[in-house]
């Protein structure tokens, strides 16, 4: 990974981005359709249909943390623009994840729960996590070089990977009002298979999107960092 | 000679690293673990037993509704909180119940608990993680494999 130059990974992605588009808009119009005609829960009616972009959202969310934490680690280690530039366009998404999460979240939890917030653990470790990329996003933009910028958000980068687990299995160290993992546990998914194949396919789509628009925000930032390099030569 | 050099460094680096992450996780563990009975939410009924001084206390009790106890008398809501070991709350509520409330299904109730009934304030509905449409269920039924209910 670090062998690899910010240039040749750039070129590559731009290739294979008019496919990953056509195939998100593609696997995110078979995930509407689904949503639309699969039949509701037994118990919540219509309502847990928001689960179908929650979910997704929120692995999302915790997955790009969980690769700017490890890039930022390679960054650090080898001194790799490759690892800090994607780190730094990672960001961005996982905010709007994190956002989508927390919106849809209390519109589910106002139909299903009767409130829109509670201070739970699930909830709260989500927020924190939120305030995390926000505070990476604003550490990568305070400083003058990308030197110093990259050095700063790795290291909150990697402090706090710490609230990754926390997310996670806060529904099951701690009583919360949040239900427990449906998919991802012990026992195999707790839905039945037609939910569990439109929460994939929805899934797949957003993460396809996000790559594409992960692509964008790398070719942007590679063009910065050349700038900000033939500035610091010419002075 | 150069390479060598390298090396060290890296490994400098990552032992950097390596200690602030260390230094990070053990301390939020540390105060997670402390902390624990105020970053759980709710308390069952089981665990009332062992609680003094439970009168005029604020508390957030979760467990199941009891079968056949959901009664709407003199404009508010009666019902019993039951958790696994069988341990029971009387509740009273004078709101409106939030729609998912129903028997044998997820409950918290927030308020104090006097003279051995939970005079409730709040009232949220709490889900679990199964989803499954109810022709499922039915087809779940005729085998005779359905467990829940």
């Amino acid at each position: 990974m670090f062998a690899i130059t910010p240039n040749t990974l750039s070129t590559f992605m731009n290739s294979i981005s008019k496919y990953i588009v056509l195939l998100s808009l593609l696997l995110i119009g078979i995930a509407t359709f689904l949503i639309i005609f699969i039949e509701n829960d037994y118990y919540q009616g219509i309502s847990f249909k928001i689960m179908f972009i929650h979910v997704p959202a929120a692995w999302l969310s915790l997955a790009i943390f969980l690769a700017m934490g490890i890039s930022s680690i390679i960054g650090l280690i080898f001194k790799s623009p490759t690892a800090f530039t994607i780190a730094r366009s990672l960001s961005p998404i996982g905010l709007i994840m994190s956002i989508i999460v927390l919106v849809t979240g209390s519109i589910w939890g106002n139909l299903t729960w009767g409130a829109y917030w509670v201070w739970d653990a699930r909830l709260t470790s989500m927020l924190i996590l939120a305030f995390i990329y926000l505070g990476h996003i604003l550490l990568l933009y305070s400083f003058e070089h990308f030197q110093k910028s990259d050095f700063a958000a790795s290291i909150l980068a990697i402090i706090g990977m710490v609230n990754l687990p926390i997310v996670k299995f806060s529904v099951d160290w701690w009583t919360t009002l949040h239900q427990g993992s449906s998919v991802l546990k012990i026992g195999g998914p707790s839905m039945t298979n037609d939910y569990l194949i439109t929460l994939l396919v929805s899934f797949l789509g957003i993460f396809m999107l996000t790559m594409y628009w992960f692509s964008n925000i790398f070719y942007i930032i590679i063009e910065k960092r050349k700038i900000e390099r033939s500035k610091l030569l010419n002075d | 000679m150069h390479i060598i050099k390298l090396n060290k460094q890296i490994k400098k680096r990552f032992i950097f690293l390596l200690i602030i992450f260390v230094c990070f996780s053990t301390s939020i563990s540390l105060i997670s673990y402390s902390l624990k009975d105020q970053i759980a939410y709710f308390v069952e009924p089981t665990d009332l037993k062992d609680m003094n001084e439970l009168e005029n206390k604020y508390l957030r009790v979760g467990g199941l509704v009891k079968e056949n106890s959901l009664k709407f008398i003199d404009g508010s809501w009666v019902f019993e909180v039951i958790d696994q070991n069988k341990n029971s709350i009387n509740v009273i509520f004078s709101k409106t119940l939030p729609s998912l409330v129903e028997e044998k299904k997820g409950i918290i109730v927030e308020g104090k608990l006097i003279n051995n009934t939970f005079i409730a304030e709040i009232v949220l509905a709490k889900h679990d993680e199964n989803y499954m449409p109810q022709s499922a269920i039915d087809k779940l039924k005729e085998e005779g494999k359905w467990r829940g209910d």
